[in-house]
């Protein structure tokens, strides 16, 4: 019920009330009532148990969902006003995703996975091979930029994807678990590499479940059954905000949530 | 997105299933294949039998006897000899007719040349001089006396020493008998190379086929007569008056079986009806090439189908980093496309091997079916068009959110 005002700068996303429900057995709502302010160039952690909605909340602000209820603002456009074609293009020129799993096409090599978001993304028309080359330059496979997947450690499918993330200067990097899959010395590698193009000016929210993770951001956003239980500054110098309104529709919405996952 | 970079990632997909894509793909290479072959089979066959007659216009009709075989289409030729002596008489008199020449084979068995003998081989003809008004002559001229004789090309060089004009030709008939002939001349066959080897000599000295006519007198009467009008533009006339008289007044009319049929045939008569028949065959053909592309296609969309299951998570990873339903679309189009236009390209190049085997063999010309080949590479195209829609449009509507979440 404490009502958090925006730091100052431009936020790269701003949730307002968002509520995201599943019509299953009986409605669950996911993400619910969740209001969210991501400055530009913060760096913020998502944690929370299982069913908290993590997932949603990342679907929803990575343009892949909509909202059922509320406002979701990416980039400075309402997502819930786009048609599937406009949240497309705003997936690709707004938004760098970084999976669990790496999720790079497997028969492509690493420099023509990176070129993939410039390719659907015409608007990019400039010299879309030599930008690919720099940005895998940049997480340091420039030496590696005609290899497949397959021929990739795990660390260095996360680092391509990382690379591919950015190919159109997003104004967010979305990373679900990117170090889920990786080994100790590998995750601080990704990490360390995710703090670098933080403090090069990116925006990243980082969905993770592991303390030690979330602690490379600047915040940290508890969800708890599809809330923002509270928000924690690990250190205070950015302008990331969490507001939770206090609406009459708030506290409605509390009182049905029993069926909450 | 723009063309060649679907045609890169396409092109990945199809290389990565190898095996896959040809299997695919050999519907339509079958389908492809099997036209452009016929086509060229049968383009040679026309050009080969055709060929030679298109090139000049005689004023001449042959009339045959047809039958319709019970079972079966088409029609056959009947060898009864109904056209007696007063028949050719009468048609003579008609207008416009400058000479009507009968011809009608002999029991031939054997013919020998300078100590060389061809057994079974030659076919012998009675007719008259006239018959060879409008022929070319290699060598020699027309006959012009009872022991001499007229040998076609096909003939001449049968034997080992070619027969050229003034050469003796011994025949044998069927009975034993034995007639000796000087070769006068030596004729270009007429229709195509595969005509067999002919020998002509005068009817009215070989030729002894009689039936006896409805007036009750033995005459002689032959299978086969060829009019020949004064005039290219009396061939119409002459037709009609022929027809006219041979099927109410001649004694051919009456001796007939009544299921027979008097066939009056210019040389483009002959030409359109083999037309007709070749046309029936490319239908036949086409119909057989149309099942094997509904196969083809069926193919393909189905694996297309099952490449859209196995690729779902990455059309969710393509969703995610913004591609569109149209982008989506476009890739998995194009794949089948070019599935297709492989299949098609492959089959017009196998086609035209096994034409082009199958002319030589035969020693028909070669004929490149270039419009066909044309039809073909469109209906590849096509049927990748419509084979892909449905899978490309299933690969459209994926969900991204269950794509990524999907192993």
């Amino acid at each position: 019920m404490v009502a958090h005002d925006t730091g100052p700068g431009a936020a790269a996303v701003t949730a307002e009330s968002v509520r995201r429900t599943y019509h299953l057995a009986e409605p669950v709502h996911a993400v619910d009532g969740v209001s969210l302010s991501l400055g530009e160039g913060s760096f913020t952690a998502v944690m929370g148990p299982s069913g908290s909605g993590k997932s949603t909340l990342m679907n929803l602000v990575g343009c892949l969902d909509t909202p059922d209820e509320g406002r979701l603002e990416v980039g400075g456009r309402s997502v819930g006003e786009l048609s599937d074609t406009e949240r497309a293009r705003l997936r690709g020129t707004e938004i760098g995703f970084v999976f669990q799993t790496f999720n790079l096409m497997p028969r492509l090599t690493a420099i023509e996975n990176v070129r993939l978001p410039m390719v659907f993304h015409d608007g990019v028309g400039a010299d879309r091979q030599e930008r690919a080359r720099s940005l895998l330059e940049r997480v340091g496979l420039g030496d590696r930029l005609e290899h497949e997947p397959s021929e990739l450690s795990g660390g260095q499918r996360q680092r391509v994807a990382l690379a591919r993330a950015l190919a159109n200067e997003p104004t967010l990097v979305l990373a679900d678990e990117p170090t889920g899959n990786l080994d100790t010395e590998t995750e601080a590698e990704i990490m360390e590499l995710l703090v670098d193009l933080n403090e090069a000016g990116a925006t990243i929210l980082l969905v993770t479940h592991e303390r030690a993770v979330a602690e490379y951001a600047d915040h940290v956003v508890h969800l708890l059954d599809g809330e923002i239980a509270s928000l924690e500054h690990l250190s205070g110098a950015r302008d990331v905000t969490a507001r939770e309104k206090a609406t009459e529709g708030a506290g409605n919405r509390r009182s049905t949530g029993e069926g909450e996952a | 997105m723009n063309l060649r970079e679907s045609l890169r990632i396409s092109w990945r997909s199809i290389r990565a299933h190898k095996l896959r894509s040809a299997l695919t793909t050999l519907g339509v290479i079958i389908g492809i294949a099997a036209v452009i072959t016929f086509m060229v089979l049968g383009g040679g066959f026309s050009e080969d039998v055709v060929g030679d007659i298109e090139a000049e216009q005689e004023p001449a009709m042959t009339v045959q006897t047809q039958t319709t075989p019970e079972d079966g289409f088409g029609v056959m030729l009947v060898e009864t000899p109904i056209y007696t002596e007063s028949d050719v008489d009468a048609l003579e008199q008609r207008e416009g007719v400058e000479y009507v020449a009968p011809q009608g084979s002999l029991d031939v068995v054997q013919a020998e040349s300078d100590g060389e003998q061809l057994t079974g081989v030659v076919d012998a003809q009675a007719t008259t001089a006239d018959r060879f008004e409008h022929a070319t002559f290699v060598d020699g001229g027309p006959f012009d006396g009872a022991d001499e004789a007229v040998v076609n090309e096909q003939a001449g060089q049968a034997f080992e020493e070619n027969v050229s004009a003034g050469d003796e030709l011994e025949l044998t008939f069927e009975d034993g008998e034995t007639t000796s002939v000087t070769v006068a001349g030596v004729a270009e066959s007429e229709i195509g190379e595969q005509t067999p080897p002919q020998v002509f000599v005068p009817a009215d000295e070989h030729y002894t086929t009689t039936v006896e006519t409805p007036d009750g007198d033995e005459e002689r009467a032959y299978p086969t007569l060829q009019i020949g009008a004064e005039g290219l533009d009396d061939v119409d006339p002459v037709q009609e008056t022929a027809v006219d008289y041979l099927e109410d007044d001649s004694h051919a009319a009456e001796l007939k079986a009544d299921d027979d049929e008097i066939a009056v045939q210019t040389v483009e008569d002959a030409i359109e009806q083999f037309d007709d028949l070749v046309g029936q065959l490319t239908v036949f053909i086409g119909a057989v090439a149309g099942i094997a592309l509904v196969v083809g296609s069926i193919g393909i969309a189905n694996i297309m189908i099952v490449s859209v299951t196995e690729r779902t998570r990455e059309i969710g990873v393509m969703k995610a980093v913004g591609a569109t339903k149209r982008d989506i679309m476009q890739l998995f189009l194009v794949e089948s496309v070019v599935l297709g236009a492989i299949g098609a390209v492959v089959g017009v190049a196998a086609g035209l091997g096994f034409g082009y085997l199958g002319v030589w063999l035969l020693g028909w010309p070669m004929v490149y079916p270039l419009e066909w080949v044309a039809i073909a590479v469109a209906v590849g195209i096509g049927v990748g068009v419509v084979s892909g829609l449905y899978p490309a449009w299933r690969g459209a509507r994926v969900d991204p959110i269950e794509a990524l979440r999907h192993e």
